[in-house]
């Protein structure tokens, strides 16, 4: 920065030694705070002027309309029977869907991998609540032993997830390499 | 206003007209003391819960140290100890001097200070102990908050203003200006975020509830930032930056037209803490576009800072006075472009909850407040001790150490909190979440909290060496301070104002003409020389700046539609929430899930206004250190949170949360929970049976816990090393347990069938 305070004009301000120049506003800062006025006024015109469809809420919808399509359109509605979990228990690409529902939700009590933490390993042979591979999706659906296993039909934002995640669980099984916390329940057939 | 001058300061006049007084330096002494020595304490707070959270067993089990519970001592001291003595310090020697008169009372200022510092004791021993009113910068309960209303207005206040009222100074110059606007706003701000109903000595309920309680927080919490550690740090620049450079101010004009936008626009801006939250969007939208105006009222503070400095940057090179402020000046600058930025709702929603913002509060205290006021200190001990600084080096040497710690504490931050905010965000290409684990994105950012350590350290250790060299100067000072005798004229009566400008064009209509000399802003001098006048415009300005605000959210029914299912709290979970409270959670938890699709994926169906109704005070958080918690009750066992509170590496070895295996052993006074429930039933939660039988309920509560602990494989008490075995539904972690189960259930319950609100279902609006 220049000196140039010979341009500056001294006011006849002195307050314990500190003068004052009287220097116009720089325009570039008039300038910008003109713009941002503008922009606050089309800011709320724009989103706060009632047109539908502009609330955080309606972009919410939009986006997890999209990703609902991008997953699970060619999908369609999956039912929650023994047939339809084995099928996607064995296809990886699907898979990777109950992968990342049982990480967000189920590992802090499973343990990663399902091997068992506070709730039971799920990579053995010994099941609480699962006779066949479909009581895993009522069991995630519904929960079990008195909330001991919390209920997530409300908590999953598409049911697909539940079928997927259960068919997830279901590939666990055998997937322990007999580590984890100790069997818990009875031994049931395979799959 | 003109003034007599009262015995009390002056000494009758010479014969030559002239009062002579002298300034009083022994508070100025006090206040500087008080500044480096909690700036010290609010350092090393900073720097131990900064260590708790890569070292989370640094706590050794005790309740005293843990994070939730340090770091609003953290906060607090930084705020009201360390930056709340530098602006007294920065007021009581430069308004003395702008306005040629001791401070009208010496008594009042003694009892300012030693009351501010009781104050800060009191404070350093409850928030350790738990007791807090849970809002952000404004834990400190009710007597505390009485106290401080009492010190800032009848000890503070008055004696600034009586000061004004008798000085010899005609004009008020643009620093008391801000000191002004300062002490009305914070009064303002301090007692209506603070309204609360006590329910014992300790503890208090506020009378707002969720969202309004939200809303008058984030009012309070962002104007503590303007009006606490902006505006009076503005009026100890415009006084000490010319002073220290010798240099005019920039710009008159500036200055004017900052002030007044600053004090007026800064008062909206608060809601942009509460962006995708409960709040209605019209509010938050509201303290967006404010912040958006504010980026320049807040750059013409740093413009006539800096421009104040041309011809004088020869000497910024030579004095660590002027190093200090021009860091100090730029940081603002920086934290200034910054905060508009952040109120933009989609840069927002990525850096809210995350360490951006950490790192964008700390460029704020660490550059601007912590630079101005060692700039400040360094600037008055050789005339306040009336003896050289004791090292020049010494004070370079500070300067550069805390500006590597500065931008070794920001720079990680700010990768941390990108870092994370992109991992919370983060989807595969199937749409599914790419870290599901919330304690990926913790483990992903701890080498970023590794060298903040460092970088507090090194802030932390510069102030140590100044501590050390103003010592030193102190040391040299003599064996009696010399009083200088000031003299000066008392106002006469007669002022008469220079004849108002004459319009600069002749030819034009004669409303532009008075356009053009109101532009030439004649009739703020004016106002400059009335205090009272002066002083009524801003209260006008931010009072009803606010009331814009204010008056809507709490009339508009629509802003909180009522959902049925949504109940009171039972007694054991009013407990519950109290010891969420007080533990301090809402520290490292958020209870607000955001209508953005990766959050309801992480956490599930995004908060409804109508789901807070009976929570007094709101517990929305600001910052995820861990996951939100707004979904928590059904989502996990009993017995998992028990284990989990208990030691939370047990359930996750990357976790950082601390351990809580002292809320197993520490009793429920069960005995209080009645007059809690009758608070909250005094505040409008419609309560039956509960009023007449709450701790029987409350028993039954926790025992119905315990049975499904046990039944899941948990014990049924706590056995302490000496034998004492303590039954666990007398324990505090049970009920903490109750409330967690609680949290965001009632969305899908049942209403109940009768209740005393169902004429208000029709408006409900729960979808999904």
């Amino acid at each position: 920065m220049n000196a140039k305070s010979d341009q500056d004009l001294l006011l006849d301000h002195n307050y314990d030694g500190i003068q004052e120049y009287d220097n116009p506003l720089p325009g570039w800062w008039s300038g910008l705070f003109v713009g941002t006025i503008v922009f606050s006024v089309l800011y709320l015109l724009y989103h706060h002027s009632g047109v539908e469809g502009r609330s955080i809420y309606d972009e919410y919808e939009r986006e997890a309309a999209e990703v609902f399509e991008k997953r699970f359109a060619e999908l369609g509605e999956l039912s929650p029977d023994k047939e339809t979990i084995l099928k996607y228990a064995n296809d990886p690409k699907w898979l990777a869907v109950g992968e990342a529902v049982f990480k967000a939700n189920c590992v802090s009590c499973h343990g990663d991998g399902g091997l068992g933490n506070v709730g039971p390993n799920l990579t053995d042979d010994y099941w609480k609540n699962v006779e066949s591979v479909e009581d895993i999706a009522k069991v995630i659906a519904n929960g079990a032993a008195g909330g001991a296993m919390p209920a997530w039909k409300n908590r999953l934002s598409h049911p697909n997830q539940i079928v997927l995640t259960a068919a997830y669980v279901a590939s666990l099984r055998g997937k322990g390499g007999g580590g984890g916390k100790p069997p818990e329940g009875r031994e049931i057939p395979p799959w | 206003m003109t003034s007599t001058a009262s015995p009390a300061t002056a000494a009758p006049a010479d014969g030559d007209g002239l009062d002579r007084f002298s300034y009083d330096d022994g508070i100025v002494r006090l206040f500087f003391w008080a500044t480096i020595v909690w700036a010290i304490v609010a350092f090393a707070a900073g720097l131990f819960v900064a260590v708790l959270l890569v070292v989370p067993d640094l706590t050794f089990g005790l309740p005293y140290l843990t994070f939730g519970r340090l770091r609003p001592l953290h906060t607090n001291a930084a705020i009201f100890a360390f930056a709340g003595n530098a602006l007294f310090t920065a007021v009581y020697y430069s308004t003395q001097r702008l306005a040629k008169a001791r401070m009208w009372s010496d008594v009042l200022s003694r009892l300012h200070f030693w009351g501010w510092q009781l104050i800060i004791v009191a404070a350093a021993l409850t928030l350790p102990l738990g007791i807090t009113q849970g809002k952000e910068y404004a834990e400190l309960e009710w007597p505390i908050d009485i106290a401080i209303a009492v010190v800032w207005v009848g000890f503070f206040g008055v004696n600034f203003f009586m000061t004004l009222k008798h000085r010899r100074e005609r004009h008020m110059y643009v620093a008391i200006w801000f000191y002004i606007a300062t002490i009305i706003t914070v009064a303002v701000l301090h007692v209506f975020n603070n309204l609360v109903l006590p329910v014992d000595a300790l503890k208090s309920v506020p009378i707002y509830a969720g969202v309004q309680d939200a809303f008058m927080q984030w009012w309070y919490g962002h104007n503590a930032v303007a009006f606490f550690l902006t505006t009076p740090f503005l009026g100890l620049m415009y006084y000490f930056l010319p002073k220290a450079a010798e240099r005019p101010v920039f710009s008159y004009k500036l200055s004017i037209l900052h002030f007044w936008s600053l004090v007026f626009i800064y008062i909206w801006a608060g809601p942009h803490h509460l962006h995708y939250t409960a709040l209605p969007q019209w509010a938050s939208a509201l303290g967006m576009v404010f912040s958006v105006m504010l980026w320049m009222p807040s750059w013409g503070g740093m413009i006539n800072g800096l421009l104040t400095l041309r011809g004088a940057w020869h000497k910024v090179a030579d004095d660590p006075v002027l190093k200090f402020f021009v860091t100090g000046v730029t940081f603002y600058g920086m934290s200034t472009f910054e905060g508009p930025m952040l109120s933009v709702r989609a840069v927002n929603a990525l850096s809210h909850y995350t360490d951006w913002t950490i790192a964008h509060v700390h460029s704020g205290a660490l550059g601007w407040n912590g630079m101005m006021s060692f700039g400040m200190l360094y600037f008055l001990a050789p005339r306040i001790f009336q003896a050289p600084l004791w090292s020049k080096r010494l004070a370079t040497w500070h300067f550069w150490v805390a500006t590597v710690g500065l931008v070794l504490y920001i720079v990680p931050i700010y990768v941390a909190g990108l870092t994370q905010g992109l991992m919370w965000r983060a989807f595969d290409d199937m749409g599914n979440l790419a870290y599901g684990n919330f304690v990926e994105t913790v483990k992903a950012i701890i080498p970023m909290w590794w060298v903040r350590v460092l970088g507090g350290t090194l802030y932390l250790t510069g102030a140590v060496v100044g501590l050390f060299n103003l010592v030193k100067t102190w040391q040299q000072r003599p064996s009696s301070y010399e009083v200088p005798v000031v003299a000066a004229a008392p106002l006469s009566k007669d002022y008469q104002d220079p004849p108002p400008p004459k319009p600069r064009a002749s030819a034009v209509p004669e409303f532009a003409k008075r356009f053009d000399v109101w532009l030439q802003l004649a009739w703020h001098r004016i106002w400059e020389r009335k205090p009272l006048k002066f002083s009524v415009w801003v209260t006008v300005a931010v009072v009803v700046a606010s009331l814009f605000e204010i008056i809507p959210t709490f009339l508009i029914r629509s802003n909180v539609p009522t959902i049925a299912s949504v109940r009171p709290y039972t007694p054991l979970e009013l407990a519950g929430r109290d010891i969420y409270v007080a533990e301090g959670c809402y520290n490292c938890h958020s209870q607000m899930i955001r209508p953005i699709f990766s959050e309801t994926e992480r956490y599930g169906e995004y908060s409804k206004p109508g789901e807070f109704v009976y929570d007094r005070p709101f517990q929305w958080g600001s910052r995820r250190i861990g996951p939100d918690l707004a979904r928590e009750g059904g989502k996990q066992s009993n017995l998992w949170h028990y284990v989990h509170l208990l030691k939370p590496q047990d359930i996750d070895e990357d976790s950082v949360m601390p351990s809580y295996a002292f809320l197993a052993q520490e009793r429920i006074d069960y005995r209080k929970i009645a007059p809690r429930v009758e608070a909250a039933a005094a505040l409008g939660a419609p309560y039956g049976d509960e009023l007449d039988r709450a701790e029987e309920l409350a028993r039954m509560q926790a025992r119905e816990i315990v049975a499904s602990i046990v039944e899941q494989g948990g014990p049924d008490a706590t056995v302490l090393d000496d034998g004492e075995r303590i039954p666990l539904e007398e324990t505090k972690i049970v009920a903490l347990i109750a409330y967690l189960q609680r949290l965001g259930t009632d969305l899908y319950a049942q209403p109940p069938e009768v209740t005393a609100r169902a004429d208000d279902t029709a408006d409900e609006e729960v979808d999904r």
